[in-house]
Parts: C-alpha cells; structure tokens; sequence
C-alpha cells in the first residue's frame, strides 16, 4: 500500500486467514441467536450482520472453558466438514476475513492451519483445502505459513498462482530446504534471523543469521526483490532490550543488504502481554520503519498502518508505548499505570 | 468456616474481594491466608505487590523469629504468588507485573531455599525443565523450578529455546524420571510434541515421564501429543511430578 511521506510502498502481510486467532468469550461478539444456539456474531464486508455456530467440539475445549474460543478454526472445521447452514457459515466466515484483509490494504494474505490439529496429514489437508478456496475469495496472493515444511509445500502445490506470486514463510538458517521450494514455486520468500538451533541473541546475532539466509536466497536466483527478511520481534514487556535489538537489527541490515530487499516482522509479537496492544504494535511499527523496515506481518485491521505510519505528531498514548518499546519504561509500569486509569484512549 | 474479615493483612483481604470469582478459589486463599501466621501474610502481600526488598526483608525477619522455612514458602511466598498467577490468568495483571512478583518470590526463596536442602527434606528425585525451542519465555518455568525445589526436587534448569537433542541429552546424561516442558506461545506449543516424538525415535520415550504446562496449553492438547502430564498453573506442577515420579519408579 501507499504511505503518504514513505517512497516506496509499504508491504502488508495480512495475517487473519490463521487457526491461531482467538476471541475473548466476554467479548460482545460471542452471543446467541433468536433460537438461543451460542453463536459468534460476525459483519460481511457488505454490512450483513451473519451467525458463525459454536460447534459442540470447540465447546468441550479447555480454551473454551477458560474464556477463548479459536474462531477461525471453528469456521475453518464447520466449512470443510460440517453439514448445512454451518457449513455455509463457516466459508462465509472466512469469506468475511478475508474480504476485510484485502478492504484494509492487505497485499498478502497469510495462511496457516496449524491449530487445526497436531496431525501432520490432517494439516496438509487443511492446507490444501484453505488455499484452493482462498485464492477463489481473494484478489491478493497468498502467503503460505506454517511450522511444518511439508505443510508448506502442501500449500504451494495447492496454490494456482492466479492471484500473482505466492509468498513462503519460512525459509531459515534450520530450515534452509524451504529456499528450495521457493525455487521450484517462483515464490517470495520470508527468511527469518533465527539460528540453526536457537533463537537469535542480541542485534549481531539476528545480522550475522539474516546475512547468511539473504545471500544465500541470492546465490539460488532468488531475486532481492522476493526476499523478505524477519528480524523476528520479541515481546518488549519480557525483556527491556529486546525492542532496541531488533530496530537496530533492521537498521543493520538496511544498511548492509541495500534498498531491493524487503524488510518486515511479526509487528504483534511485540506487545505479547502487555494491555492495550495496538499502541505497543504501532510505536514498534513506526520505529521498525524509520530503521529501514518496509513491510510487517500483520492485521492491518486491527493496525491500519496508513494511521500508525502518518507523519503526524504522535499522539500521548504512542508516546508512551514508543518508551516501552524502547526500554525507556521498567516493567513497563507507567505504560500499564495509563491504561489502568484509561488515558491511553 | 474462616471469613474475609478473619485475614489480618488489608492488602490480601482487598485482592481476595476484588480480583478471585471463582467461588472455590476464593474459598481455597481465605482459608489459607486467615490461618496463616500475621508475618506470612505480609510476605504474600510483598509478593503481590512485587516488592522484592520487602520480600527479602520479610523472609528473613519470620526466619529469625523461629518460622519454619517450609512453613514460610507455603503460607507467604507460594500463597501471594497464587493470588498473582489467579490475576494474571483474569488478565486483571499483565507479564511485566508477574515478572516483576516472581523477582520479589526469588528473593524471598533465596533464603528458604539453602536452609531446605540443608534440612535434607526428603528428596523425590531429579526433574529436567525447559522451555520449548522458539519460545523466550520462562516465567512460567522458573516459578515451577523454584516450586519444586521448594518441595524437594533437584532440578537440572535447561533455560529457554531448548532443542529436542537438549533434552534427550540431559535425560541420558542425568537419569531424570520426570522432565517438564514449557511454552507460552501457540506458535511453539507443537515443539512439545515433536519433542515427544524425538524422543520416541530415540527409543528413550519409555525412560522418562514428560509433563507439559505454559499459558496456551490445554489437558486436550497434552492428551493428543501423548505427554503424561498436564498442569494448568506453577502451583499444580509439584503435584503432577510426584505423581509422575511414582509412575515412573
């Protein structure tokens, strides 16, 4: 997408098409419908108020007991298997997710079923599934997303390219096989800065991994333009450091690698808990551009980037969360002190 | 049958009344805390508040004044962190504030924990900890740690981000019966199950007892990836070791 004062586009890795997305059950969304069935209330890009079933399977859950409901696995289920009006249901559902992906700005939309079960077969299954009927939905290309390679290459195979390029994420330094099925699929790739065995540590450490999975995306023929790299953004409230690591990590990188390839980051993993999230997300955003990032994974719904990117003045709450970040706040205390007393709004 | 009002401390009997819903928890910490000696309570109150220098204050005084160690831990530094872990679940607390409590749990547990191994408690037998590879995140895990060495295991601590071959190595080299892993995010919570397997391909699977905790963890999800073990919270991790020391013995 635009940005108004950024020179190149700003790439948004949407990422709502995901087993992981849970809801709250307090949230007003979860209700019931005229016939007192528990539902999940869900708005068509086109404004029609529509019921998503709760499925008795997803209601014995322990999430569910404890106050969270997976609501795209439970589209995702009740469209490939259930019967009826939950069936229609659950891919008008996803036709609602991603239809609001690509109305916010998405430019991929990412994928992943890894919830939908721990069976590797059943995965691959979902996979193959979520992908043809995705690209039938959406206008953009698809980022295919998993744990699992073979689910990876699953959804490759599924995806007919109609919509432009997939995008493969994740190529890394203890997974460098997946540069190859970038290869044989003509697909962008996201490569991560994580180590052979272990996480990254500090900003040298994310630099010394990116560089060695860039050049080696480059010495295959991928093009630097289909090269996204992944600093991978690790939770501020954990650790006071670990927000200035991975700015000055891009920054880095920017510097070394030159202005073709694509920078981007798992934009919400920034603010894992901490209340108030979207702040969290959008000073860490703001931030990752300045330092040379130009794309993030992430719900451009929940952060439109073109607010969190505006040249404006920011405003008192994304000052605050811009400390955090930054490690300027212990234990993020003033932070959570301001929201306590609701003056983040 | 005890009543808010029989807890001395105004800080417990304020976290008791505004933050516990669920009738037998609220139950469970008004029992506990009225009971508990004037000195504990304050220690469970240091701990909720995460205030580490009256926690290492309080800790030591109650030693001085003849408390029992064990008495200490269980009533003041695992009470107030109980209220804590209740909250965190609620979201009514967030991870900078439950890491800022486990700080002020460890600086009471500094002092208890040299006088309980030197008592010679009784030892239930060794237990590796890690968290899962891809996840930073050892809250969690190291308020299991410090609970079971409170109880009287010894525990080989693997960190965090730890490798399948980790942990196979650490179970070959040491012997544990028991190892427990940890992971607080969904995106990491099947490098449990591929753990198992990894471990199941070593042909090690029959050698040790494996349980599984972290905040996006369910009894269903550890079910199906075949660990044997299943705690909701650190203060169930004590009694689902045993349990998994005595299978395995």
């Amino acid at each position: 997408m635009k940005i108004d004062g950024m020179d190149r586009d700003f790439i948004v890795i949407g990422e709502n098409v995901h087993t992981t997305r849970a809801l709250l059950r307090r949230n007003k969304r979860v209700t019931t419908d005229e016939s007192g069935a528990d539902v999940i209330a869900y708005a068509t890009l086109a404004g029609e108020q529509r019921f998503l079933p709760i499925p008795e399977a997803i209601k014995v859950t322990q999430d569910f007991q404890e106050g969270r409901i997976k609501h795209f696995k439970a589209a995702l289920q009740q469209a490939m298997s259930g019967t009826g009006a939950a069936q229609g249901e659950g891919i008008s559902y996803i036709q609602a997710i991603v239809d609001k992906q690509e109305a916010a700005g998405a430019d991929f939309l990412d994928v992943n079923v890894d919830e939908v079960s721990l069976k590797k077969e059943e995965q691959i299954e979902a996979m193959q599934w979520l992908t043809g009927r995705v690209q039938e939905m959406a206008t953009r290309p698809l980022s295919i997303d998993s744990s699992d390679i073979d689910v990876i290459a699953a959804g490759l195979a599924a995806y007919d390219g109609r919509n432009g390029p997939a995008l493969l994420n994740s190529a890394s330094l203890e997974r460098p096989t997946a540069l190859d099925l970038a290869q044989q699929y003509r697909a962008a790739v996201i490569v991560t800065a994580s180590g052979e065995s272990a996480m990254p540590d500090g900003a040298a450490g994310r630099v010394a991994n990116a560089s060695t999975m860039i050049e080696a995306a480059l010495a295959k023929g991928i093009p630097a333009n289909d090269i996204y790299l992944d600093p991978l953004v690790f939770p501020v409230s954990v650790d006071p450091e670990f927000g200035r690591h991975c700015l000055d990590a891009i920054a880095e990188i920017r510097q070394r690698h030159g202005p073709d390839i694509h920078i981007t980051g798992g934009i919400s993993n920034a603010s894992f808990g901490v209340p108030a999230r979207k702040y969290i997300n959008e000073a860490f955003l703001r931030l990752a551009v300045d330092a040379g990032a130009d794309s993030g994974i992430m719900d451009p719904v929940q952060n439109d980037p073109k607010a969190a990117l505006a040249p404006d003045t920011p405003s008192h709450a994304i000052a605050l969360a811009t400390d955090v970040v930054l490690g300027r706040d212990p234990d993020c205390a003033t932070y959570i002190k301001a929201w306590r007393k609701k003056e983040l709004a | 049958m005890a009543e808010l009002s029989d807890i001395r401390n105004q800080i417990l009997q304020d976290e008791i009344e505004e933050y516990l819903e669920r009738p037998e928890e609220i139950t469970r910490f008004i029992e506990l805390f009225s009971r508990a000696k004037p000195a504990l309570q304050d220690i469970a109150a240091a701990i909720i508040e995460g205030d580490d220098d009256a926690a290492d204050s309080l800790t030591a005084a109650a030693l001085e004044h003849g408390i029992e160690a064990i008495e200490i831990m269980d009533d003041g530094l695992i009470g107030g962190m109980g209220i804590v872990g209740i909250k965190f679940r609620e979201n009514f607390v967030f991870v900078p504030e439950v890491l800022s409590c486990a700080r002020a749990m460890r600086a009471g547990m500094a002092h208890i924990e040299p006088i309980l191994s030197a008592a010679g408690v009784e030892k239930h037998g060794t237990v590796i900890m890690g968290t899962v590879k891809g996840d930073l995140h050892d809250i969690g895990k190291n308020l299991c740690i410090m609970m079971l060495r409170g109880s009287g295991f010894d525990v080989i601590d693997l960190g965090v981000d730890v490798a399948e071959d980790t942990f196979i190595d650490a179970v070959e080299e040491s012997g544990a019966k028991v190892l427990g892993m940890s992971a607080l995010l969904t995106t990491t919570m099947p490098n449990m199950g591929r753990t198992i397997e990894a471990f199941i391909d070593a042909d090690l699977r029959d050698d040790v007892q494996i349980m599984v905790g972290g905040a996006p963890v369910t009894q269903e999800f550890s079910d199906d990836m075949g660990a044997d073990g299943y705690g909701p919270d650190a203060l169930s991790c004590v009694a689902v070791a045993k349990e998994l020391m005595a299978a395995g013995a």
